[in-house]
């Protein structure tokens, strides 16, 4: 009894036919219906009404009804549309999978508990319902109705030309304006406009979900083919045969593999796809003048802002950009792609040699000044005038071919000139008269020597 | 074969023309439809020239996010060493992209740092706690680094005692890692405190975006 009482106070009352169907409203028309679906308010909130239990929810323009599952009920719930106050939208979840699927929406109640009416004072709480579908209907159809319904407003319509009548002043701080327009007040106002803004995106998203979907099935169906052809490619280079024919139809198969997205190998015998390696000779013409101008090395980075910067529109992936360098050794060009230990990647000129930037880096390094401070990269950099990055790869690489030391130290990163060749592991005291070792210790003496002279 | 390609295209074609805008200016779409083709086994990225690209003009999107990306990272790196805070970056790219129509999330600044990285100047995503962070140094970050970026979120830095207690390192561990990061310009030291106690401080963990006002 206490149950039933609660129910009544929570819900508004919907008159039924003798057969059973809910009266309507003027102008009220029916939209859809679930079966078995159980509506159930939100945990905290049970004592304002207890769970409905497996009836018919029907949709209409103005009002969600709840019929009960017995026959001879003589009365339904309702809940005016009007009272709605945010509907969410589903959580797809791993979990979600499992479950009946739920409808949640916030429903506004004035201070008595009772669902809140157009006449009654405004709503002063809210609570989340969540209807649980456990029936076999549509129920992404149901929601996808529910929210037009809920946004259309149906029963404004007669709303606005009641209240129009009227002053204009609305009753209480109601939803709805004198004008009948729902007023954008506080948080349900907020919560209802983006809502809006999720239901113009949600509804041509639904399509293109399912556009996508039908897509992807047809992509698969495509990457099947293309590992078919793959393979075809890989054991056709296994073959010395290297005819003009072949290596025709070669080229038209990694057209093909690049159109629909996969990036195929460049084998030795095929040049690439056509693409690539009409990409490769842009791509030398243009990186001529800016190699220059960075004293002969760029890192590769560099070179892809740099041009996609400069094509403006129909820009190139860095896939690309490492599938055109990487063709280069197939053409004659005066350039190349060297990849260091750190994995910097450098496009530079054929003509760099290293042999001459090391020459330069030692005789920067035996210098004086060199000799008793080292050099950072920076210093470096300067003096061969290329990037400090560039010119720190320079350095390590020296290192690694034992012509300069490394001194890490509160200063930093140093290096010096590598002095170790020069001292006789037999006799560890001597040195020579000539070469870099004397050369070194009259550098660091005088500095000493000077020093001496100070204290004494 | 080519009937193959030619059916796929046309779908591929009307598609496009239904949901071409779709893409472009909702990112939970974008990033829908990266998964799905993940999942099939293509790349819509690999190549500007692909049908993907050509059709549904998102090639241009995500190459010019790269770039963009670099630049920021270029410019923002003497501040932090070349390592940035994932937020701070999309903060900047929005700032930077104020006149640009599309809506750019962090998912689609993932997905163009990881086209970034095959060109090899180590663009890279490292999570360090809660917070991502990316790196566009070719310094190697080792597990103990990526442990103190963790532990420096917290404040925005951190103390050696600290380190040692907190992760129960030696002081010969702990100093070391803390000097490399200091090496490579990810860590700048603060001796002025009242204690005497030397902090380092971490840049790219702090939400510092007065950065932003300098670019």
């Amino acid at each position: 009894m206490a149950a039933t009482t609660t129910k009544a106070k929570f819900f508004r009352q919907a008159d039924l036919t003798s057969s059973g169907r809910p009266v309507l409203l003027p102008s009220e028309v029916e939209c859809q219906l679930l079966t078995s679906v159980d509506l159930e308010p939100e945990e905290d909130r049970s004592h304002l009404f207890s769970a409905l239990k497996s009836g018919v929810l029907i949709l209409t323009t103005h009002r969600l009804i709840w019929l009960p599952p017995s026959a001879s009920a003589t009365a339904a719930y309702a809940i005016p549309l009007a009272a709605i106050s945010h509907i969410f939208s589903p959580k797809k979840s791993i979990k979600s999978m499992f479950h009946s699927p739920r409808i949640r929406f916030q429903v506004l109640t004035d201070t008595d508990g009772q669902v809140f009416d157009l006449g009654s004072s405004s709503g002063s709480s809210s609570v989340v319902v969540t209807a649980v579908i456990r029936g076999k209907g549509d129920s992404d159809g149901f929601l996808g109705k529910f929210s037009e319904c809920w946004k259309g407003r149906e029963w404004e319509t007669a709303v606005s030309s009641d209240s129009n009548r009227g002053s204009g002043s609305s009753t209480g701080g109601g939803l709805y304006g004198s004008d009948g327009a729902v007023r954008m007040v506080g948080v349900a106002g907020i919560l209802r406009k983006e809502q809006e803004m999720w239901e113009s995106t949600d509804k041509s998203l639904q399509e293109a979900f399912q556009d996508l979907n039908a897509l992807m099935s047809k992509a698969k169906e495509m990457v099947m083919l293309a590992e078919k052809m793959r393979q075809k490619l890989l054991s056709g280079t296994n073959t010395s045969a290297a005819n003009d024919e072949e290596m025709g139809s070669k080229e038209e198969m990694q057209d093909w593999l690049l159109s629909v997205g996969i990036i195929s190998p460049v084998t030795k015998e095929t040049a690439g796809a056509l693409y690539h390696q009409q990409l490769s000779r842009q791509l030398a013409d243009f990186i001529r003048i800016p190699l220059e101008k960075a004293g002969g090395m760029i890192n590769l980075i560099d070179v892809y802002c740099l041009f996609n910067r400069a094509r403006g529109t129909e820009l190139i992936s860095p896939e690309d950009l490492l599938q055109a360098c990487s063709l280069w050794e197939k053409f004659d060009v005066p350039v190349m792609l060297r990849k260091f230990d750190s994995g910097v990647m450098v496009i530079q000129n054929k003509s760099h040699s290293d042999e001459e930037v090391f020459a330069r880096i030692i005789a920067l390094v035996s210098k004086p000044e060199a000799l008793r401070n080292g050099i950072s990269a920076s210093d470096a950099a300067r003096t061969l005038e290329i990037a400090p990055a560039m010119a720190k790869e320079h350095l390590l690489t020296a290192e690694s071919k034992g012509l300069l030391c490394r001194d890490i130290s509160p200063d930093g990163f140093r290096f010096y000139i590598n002095l170790f060749p020069e001292i006789d592991p037999s006799d560890v005291y001597l040195i020579k008269d000539y070469g870099i070792y004397s050369t070194w210790i009259k550098a660091i003496s005088t500095c000493h020597g000077a020093e001496v002279s100070r204290t004494s | 074969m080519k009937e193959q390609l030619a059916t796929f295209r046309s779908q591929l074609e009307e598609f496009a023309r239904k949901h071409r805008n779709d893409i472009r200016k909702n990112p939970a779409f974008r990033s829908q439809f990266h998964e799905m083709c993940a999942k099939v086994g293509v790349d819509p990225l690999a190549s500007n020239k692909g049908l993907w690209a050509e059709l549904l003009g998102i090639g241009d999107f995500y190459y010019e996010l790269g770039v963009q990306i670099v630049e920021i990272c270029l410019a923002t790196r003497p501040h932090n060493g070349g390592l940035i805070n994932l937020q701070e970056l999309c903060n900047l790219l929005r700032q930077k992209r104020k006149h640009d129509r599309e809506a750019v999330s962090e998912d689609d600044c993932l997905r163009a740092i990881s086209k970034l990285k095959v060109m090899g100047s180590g663009f890279e995503v490292i999570t360090a706690g809660k917070k991502k962070l990316v790196r566009s140094v070719p310094t190697e970050l080792k597990k103990d680094h990526n442990e103190i970026l963790e532990l420096a979120q917290a404040q925005g830095f951190v103390a050696v005692d600290e380190v040692e207690r907190r992760l129960s390192w030696t002081l010969g561990r702990a100093i070391d890692a803390l000097d490399t990061l200091l090496d490579e310009g990810l860590a700048m030291i603060d001796d002025g405190h009242e204690d005497g106690k030397r902090r380092y401080w971490f840049p790219c963990v702090s939400s510092i975006s007065s950065v932003g006002a300098d670019s």
